[in-house]
């Protein structure tokens, strides 16, 4: 039986679904069987970042109306075998699909996978209440600015609403910037955890790699980094999400020492 | 006046002590919500409910001539309001 967890935050532009597309990648390179659902309807964006947009024939919408069953519409990763795709249609609007469409298709798949990640849409209104009717678990995305930590502390409080127990929420801090926080400029991964009073799942320091990585529609996990930098970090929060206790403070190391490479590098670089 | 230049740059560093202050007070209270359960009584709410999509049903079906289960009424309670979404199905 599959742990369903939403990837949310409130606020856009996060990261969500390059966090989803990297942690569903992660697991399945773990060897878990991984499907990752878009429930942003209307602004898919998961098929881009893992370079699947040519290779939808169905989107969610065609299993709400009930044109195939779920298990038809999943397009199945070109390098991982064990990491499917349920894409969200780009032509329909978050109204088509509702809580309990959402619940009969994670239902329809619930046994045939180890996780399964839903991508939720920004914003706390029909998008997000489709996306975590389902989920048992979920993922609060934030960066260190405070208009996107004073949403995802809303949509905290709405999960529990929802029914969601504190223990099921866990947070991801994403571009981090330690640089920042060590002139004293940026809010520490403490005082994020102190006013959002939730679990910390990982924190992914800023990286131009995830943007290099997303042009080539290759999220940064299966970009030749497996193991190193931003992509250690990944696995790290994959780790953890299978049971292993593996210490925040790790997430951050791969980024020490990193300065004196990045200097070499450009000492030595030709641009 | 020389000493004082440095001392200035010095308060002006760092802005994390802002945002700390700043998101404690945005955040004190914030997770507090109203159910609707609390203004109207279940029953009350679940009757209105059942009406109110029998009578949406009825209206959307006459004026956009389609059968009554090709409009789909649904009722979502949110923050201490609630959300009728309605959708009609042409095919």
């Amino acid at each position: 039986m599959a742990k369903v967890y939403v990837v949310t935050s409130g606020k856009g532009g996060v990261g969500k679904t390059t966090i989803t597309a990297n942690i569903g990648c992660a697991l399945a390179s773990k060897g878990e069987k991984v499907c990752l659902i878009d429930a942003d309807i209307g602004l898919k964006n998961l098929d881009i970042t893992l370079g699947l947009e040519n290779r939808i024939v169905h989107t969610i919408l065609d299993v709400v109306n009930k044109k195939v069953a779920a298990s038809e519409a999943l397009v199945r990763h070109k390098q991982l075998k064990g990491l499917f795709l349920l894409a969200a249609s780009q032509i329909a609007t978050k109204e088509m699909l509702s809580p309990e469409d959402m619940k009969r298709i994670v239902g329809e798949l619930y046994g045939k996978f180890d996780y399964i990640l839903i991508d939720s849409p920004a914003g706390i209104e029909r998008g997000f209440r489709n996306a975590i009717a389902s989920a048992e678990k979920a993922i609060v995305v934030t960066t260190p600015e405070l208009p996107a930590i004073t949403d995802a502390d809303r949509v905290i409080g709405l999960l529990e609403n929802a029914g969601m127990v504190e223990e099921n929420i866990r947070l991801i801090i994403n571009r981090f910037k330690p640089q920042m926080v060590k002139r004293g400029d940026m809010l520490t991964k403490e005082d994020i955890q102190e006013n959002l009073s939730i679990d910390l799942l990982g924190i992914i320091p800023d990286s131009e790699d995830v943007i290099v990585a997303t042009n080539k529609g290759i999220p940064v996990v299966l970009n030749g980094n497996q193991g190193h930098g931003i992509a250690r970090v990944f696995e790290n929060i994959a780790l953890r999400i299978k049971g292993e206790l593996i210490s925040v403070e790790k997430d951050l190391q791969t980024e020490a020492g990193k300065g004196i490479i990045e200097f070499f590098k450009k000492l030595f670089s030709r641009n | 006046m020389f000493f004082g230049f440095f001392r200035r740059k010095k308060k002006d560093r760092g802005s994390r002590k802002e945002a700390k202050d700043r998101l404690q007070a945005i955040v004190a209270g914030r997770r507090h919500s109203v159910p609707v359960r609390e203004v109207i009584p279940a029953e009350v709410f679940k009757n209105s409910e059942q009406d109110v999509v029998k009578q949406i049903k009825s209206y959307v079906a006459e004026r956009f001539m389609v059968n009554e289960e090709n409009v789909r009424v649904q009722f979502e309670e949110h923050n201490g309001y609630v959300v009728i979404i309605t959708n009609v199905v042409f095919h």
